[in-house]
Order: structure tokens, then sequence, then C-alpha cells
């Protein structure tokens, strides 16, 4: 694979914040929008690897980094799903226009910014379920640690103003949203999922759940099969 | 599209752990009753429980409490399909 990284920023709230970008020079780009928290570290190789892929098929993409993640210095504890729907629309804005947006995990829960969009989604994760996977991991490091934390309190936590899950500052917008937070409704969506998940789906892939590892990982097949099926969709 | 299908308690408790663990299919599918999961499996650690519950949860559509996790559950793999299945059914 031989596809140039290059690397670009846009401006949101007085922040500079991060795209990696490949295959800038095609016609057609897709915007990337990746898991939330641990697990858009642990799927961040698949993505890129996944991205020089679709830029062999003569596809572009881009992946931006959501204010307070990644590399970026915007204040962890403010961000929020409302906040990163307004990063992504002002990152189509200034960098480019894509109408094909491809999203993963948590990421299939802030696409809903832009209602012209077509809509690819991989696993899409409900609110919950990363919120509870991330209190449970905070019991057990405490655990650990000689404390008991039980969920209640830990909830009671977040709404006082913040709590620390899992290495992550999660202010009470950004918890409250993720309590009742669901993948927007919509006719235009394309759901991907595992072989071995039975959930909805529109096709099923065969790859690695990479994002329920404990530590990051590859998987070039899934990588091939997502790349394959996203110039396809962008294509049709 | 392909609707939802109904799922085994056990088949989800194959599913998580093939998933969370790395295996391939052969090996969850030679998993007994009588496999000892915690302590004998060492990619399952108390992090990776984290995981296995909440997706547990969300593929049997059951909510588990706090109280009702102990050391016995992850002691082997029929203590787990147990609870699963039990849940299933409340």
């Amino acid at each position: 694979m031989t596809a140039r990284l290059d690397y670009s920023s846009y401006q949101f709230q007085g922040h500079d914040e991060l795209c990696l970008q490949v295959g800038a020079i095609h016609a057609k780009t897709i915007l990337i929008i990746p898991p939330l928290f641990d697990e858009m570290n642990r799927m961040r190789r698949m993505l890129v690897d996944m991205m020089r892929l679709l830029a062999e098929h003569g596809i572009g993409s881009i992946l931006p980094d959501l204010p307070g993640t990644n590399e970026s210095l915007f204040p962890q504890e403010q961000a929020s799903l409302k906040i990163w729907r307004q990063a992504l629309a002002t990152c189509s804005e200034t960098l480019s226009e894509p109408h094909h947006i491809a999203s993963f995990r948590g990421g299939c829960l802030i696409d809903d910014f832009n209602d012209d969009a077509k809509k690819w989604r991989l696993s899409p994760a409900k609110g919950l379920t990363l919120l509870r996977t991330m209190m449970r991991t905070r019991m057990a490091s405490d655990k650990e640690a000689g404390l008991s934390t039980d969920m209640a309190q830990l909830v009671a936590e977040a709404k006082q103003g913040q709590v620390d899950l899992a290495g992550n500052s999660i202010g009470h917008t950004l918890f409250a949203e993720l309590e009742d937070a669901l993948p927007a409704q919509s006719d235009s969506v394309r759901t991907v999922q595992l072989e071995n998940n039975t959930k909805q789906a529109d096709v099923r892939i065969a790859g690695s759940a990479l994002w329920l590892r404990a530590e990051p990982g590859d998987d070039m097949l899934l990588s091939g099969a997502i790349a394959t099926d996203l110039a396809a969709w962008v294509s049709a | 599209m392909s609707e939802n299908t109904e799922l085994t308690p056990e088949a989800a408790v194959r599913a998580v752990m093939q998933d969370i663990l790395g295996l391939d299919e052969a090996q969850v599918a030679a998993f007994t009753a009588e496999t000892e999961l915690f302590g004998a499996l060492p990619e399952l650690d108390s992090m990776a429980v984290a995981g296995l519950l909440t997706e547990l949860e969300d593929r049997l559509d059951i909510m588990i409490e706090d109280d009702e996790v102990d050391g016995e559950l992850f002691e082997t793999f029929g203590n787990l399909v147990a609870f699963a299945e039990m849940k299933a059914a409340e």
C-alpha cells in the first residue's frame, strides 16, 4: 500500500483540529467518523489501513479528530455529542463537501449533522452501552485499588459536574446525552455488522471486533472488506 | 435487509467470548460447561469482563446489576451460560 497520508486541519471554537487524509486527488471523498473513547484507539490502525485501501479503489477519505479526542487540545470535559456534530459540520464545510459519511460504533451517534449525506455504519453502538462499559472499567480499576464504587455513585458524580471513566473526563452534558443516545433513524443508511452478530444489517462481513479487544490491533481482512463495501456503496 | 434473528443465550456467550478474547470459532466451540474462565484465560482480565457484561446486555437485551456479578459467575463457561439463560428468561 503506497497511498500517501496527508494532514490538514479545521478550526473549531478557537482550536485547530487535525484531520488525516488519504487520496485527496480523487473526485469522491468519504468523511470517516471514528469510534468514541477507547474504541477509537483500538480501531485507528484498522481505519488507516482501510483509508489506504480505499485510495486504491480511487476514493479519497478524511478522518477528523473530534474536539477533545486524539490530538485535540479542546477541553475533554467540555465535549458533547452536540459539539461533535457541530465540529463535523464545520469540518465538512471547510475541507470538502462529502456526500458520503462512514461512521463506526459510537461515531454512528453523531453522523446526523447533514441530512443530505448518505450514511454507512459499522456495528452502531448505543450511548448507554459505551457508558456502561466505561463505568464497569472504572469500577474494576477502583476495586484493584481497594475501593468499592457502584454505578449509582458514578451516575451521581457525573450529574454534579464530571466523572473520570476509563481515562476519559466525561462532563455532565455528554454523560446525559449518552444515557439516551441511539443512532438516528434514516432511510439512507447502510448498516454493516460482523458475521457472528445477529443484529439487523444490510450486509455482514468477516473480521474481528477490534473495539472489544484489550489492546489496539489491526485486521487487514476487515480493512479490505470494509474498503470494498464502501467503494461499491459510493459508486452505486 | 436481514432482521434480528433469535439468539440463544449460549450462542450469545460464545460469540461474545470469541470477539473479546480474539479466539477463532473452533476454539470457542470447544468450550464446555466445565471450561474454566477467569484465571485460566489470561486475556480475560477484569477490564475484559467489563466489556463482556455490556456486550451480553446488548446482544440479549438484558440489564445486569452490580450485585449480580461475583467471582463465581466467571469460574466456568457453564456458570456464565446459566446466568445468561436466567437473565434472558426474566
